[in-house]
């Protein structure tokens, strides 16, 4: 071992992981962008990773019907008792359709945000490897017009931010996350505002929170929270989730709601990227 | 000495030029398995890369450790270089064991992969979670960090066995010559 440490090979692999932290260190001032060459590797694996992810999903589906099958059961014997009582309000439903669909044309969001400039329709790839905070990576990236700190939505509300973005590829951190920070209002009221912040819990149920509430407000459980847009990361107005409860934050000072996100973070299968919007801060980082 | 034949050599290569294609397509499938789904995975490339660098020089061990790293930062979202300079130093330090205490045991590959996986899990528990001081913290070393080392260990079982099934049909093996073999003889008979 003592000949090892005094020979070439010894000097040369501690070039070797010398060069490696180099790597290491140059990755931090990419900003955001992925190393070219992770960037290449993302573009050459996307469709092993694609097709991998399918199967995986698939066997996921199976596995969880087998090792579940008693409570599908017991589930479908229920479900069956309430399809007699559905169709007796299917009548009632007929009519309201018309009016729903009014209705979603309304909160249509391309109708509502104009000014809003979306990628096309970007298909979830994978979730990041047992990121607790459901991090996730789409099959679009810089060369679709993403640059880091790009809000990701989907139809029924917001979901995250870009943060790593190669050629073809990008990661979204999602708002179930305490490392991005979104301002945010109440629709009902614009006093009640805070900031929306995911923490570790709250990220176990796939909820998130509504922090440094003021004291005086009146939030309750129902009411939908959006984007103030104060930062020009996010577009005003988006909607974020519905407050599930409201309660005195630990320090006392100030209050807490807890937020179910408008989209189910932890089944996502496509998304949008906002690429600009009116209001959008070029150079910031509000998380 | 025994004198290796022209044939003989050029198998011996072309056996070594395959093994190294099974060991990276083993890596690659283990980076598609973590990559894919929902559930919580494995960090499969910590044993792959262990059980290579177990039957491998130290300058292969690293370059092959460094691959492996790099995979797990894109898999995870980690830093680039983060795990690629964990798991070639590990990579280094599990060459040297083996090449001069180790036996290539089943065992002993278990115990260092328990040992390299647990630290590799704590630093990323250390660096990515604890240092931010976020509420609730240490619930993510024992609901997340914990039984991700758990699998990694149970899943190492079945990264050894592809590995050792490579091993045992392209690893060149260490001729002895009768010369070598009678004074190995000797010796164990004078002790």
């Amino acid at each position: 071992m003592r000949d090892f440490v005094k020979s070439t090979k010894f000097k040369v692999l501690l070039g070797f992981l010398a060069f490696l932290i180099g790597i290491m260190v140059y990755s931090v001032t990419k900003g955001g962008y992925s190393l070219s060459g992770v960037s290449l590797f993302n573009t050459v694996s996307k469709p092993f990773r694609t097709v991998s992810n399918s199967i995986s999903r698939n066997m996921e589906g199976t596995l969880d019907r087998l090792a579940h099958s008693d409570e599908y059961y017991e589930e479908n014997q229920r479900l069956k008792e309430e399809i007699g009582e559905l169709n007796r309000r299917l009548t009632e439903y007929e009519a309201l359709k018309t009016e729903v669909e009014e209705l979603r044309e309304l909160v249509s969001i391309k109708q509502e945000h104009e000014d809003f400039e979306y990628t096309q329709a970007c298909a979830v790839i994978g979730y990041v490897t047992n990121d607790p905070f459901m991090a996730f990576t789409i099959d679009k990236g810089k060369e679709e017009g993403i640059t880091p700190n790009c809000p990701v939505v989907t139809a029924e509300g917001l979901v995250g931010i870009t943060v790593d973005v190669s050629d073809h590829m990008t990661t979204v951190r999602t708002i179930l996350s305490p490392d991005l920070s979104v301002a945010a209002v109440s629709s009902k009221n614009s006093k009640d505002m805070g900031i929306v912040e995911g923490d570790i819990l709250s990220a176990e149920k796939g909820i998130t929170r509504l922090i440094h509430i003021d004291k005086n407000n009146k939030l309750k459980a129902g009411d939908l929270i959006v984007t103030s847009g104060t930062s020009g990361l996010f577009p005003k107005d988006y909607s974020i989730g519905k407050v599930k409860s409201v309660s005195r934050d630990s320090n006392g000072l100030s209050d807490c709601a807890v937020i179910e996100p408008c989209s189910d973070i932890s089944r996502l299968s496509s998304v949008y990227v906002i690429t600009d919007f009116t209001g959008k801060r070029e150079e910031g980082n509000e998380n | 000495m025994r004198i290796r034949s022209t044939r003989e050599q050029r198998i011996r290569g072309f056996k070594s030029v395959l093994r190294w294609i099974l060991y990276y397509a083993v890596i690659f499938l283990c980076f598609l398995i973590m990559t894919s789904g929902t559930w919580m995975k494995p960090i499969l490339l910590v044993p792959a890369a262990i059980a290579i660098a177990a039957n491998s020089g130290q300058y292969s061990s690293a370059f092959t450790g460094a691959v492996c790293g790099f995979l797990i930062d894109i898999a995870c979202g980690k830093l680039t270089g983060y795990n690629a300079v964990l798991l070639a130093f590990f990579s280094i330090i599990v060459s040297l064991l083996y090449e001069y205490y180790l036996r290539s045991k089943f065992v002993n590959y278990i115990v260092i992969t328990a040992v390299v996986s647990y630290i590799q899990c704590w630093l990323d528990y250390k660096f990515y979670y604890e240092m931010w001081e976020y509420e609730n913290v240490e619930r993510i070393f024992s609901q997340i960090s914990m039984k991700v080392w758990a699998i990694t260990i149970i899943a190492s079982v079945f990264v050894y066995l592809v590995i050792e099934l490579i091993n045992r049909f392209f690893l060149p093996k260490d001729h002895i010559t009768i010369e070598e073999a009678v004074n190995t003889a000797i010796r164990s008979e004078r002790k």
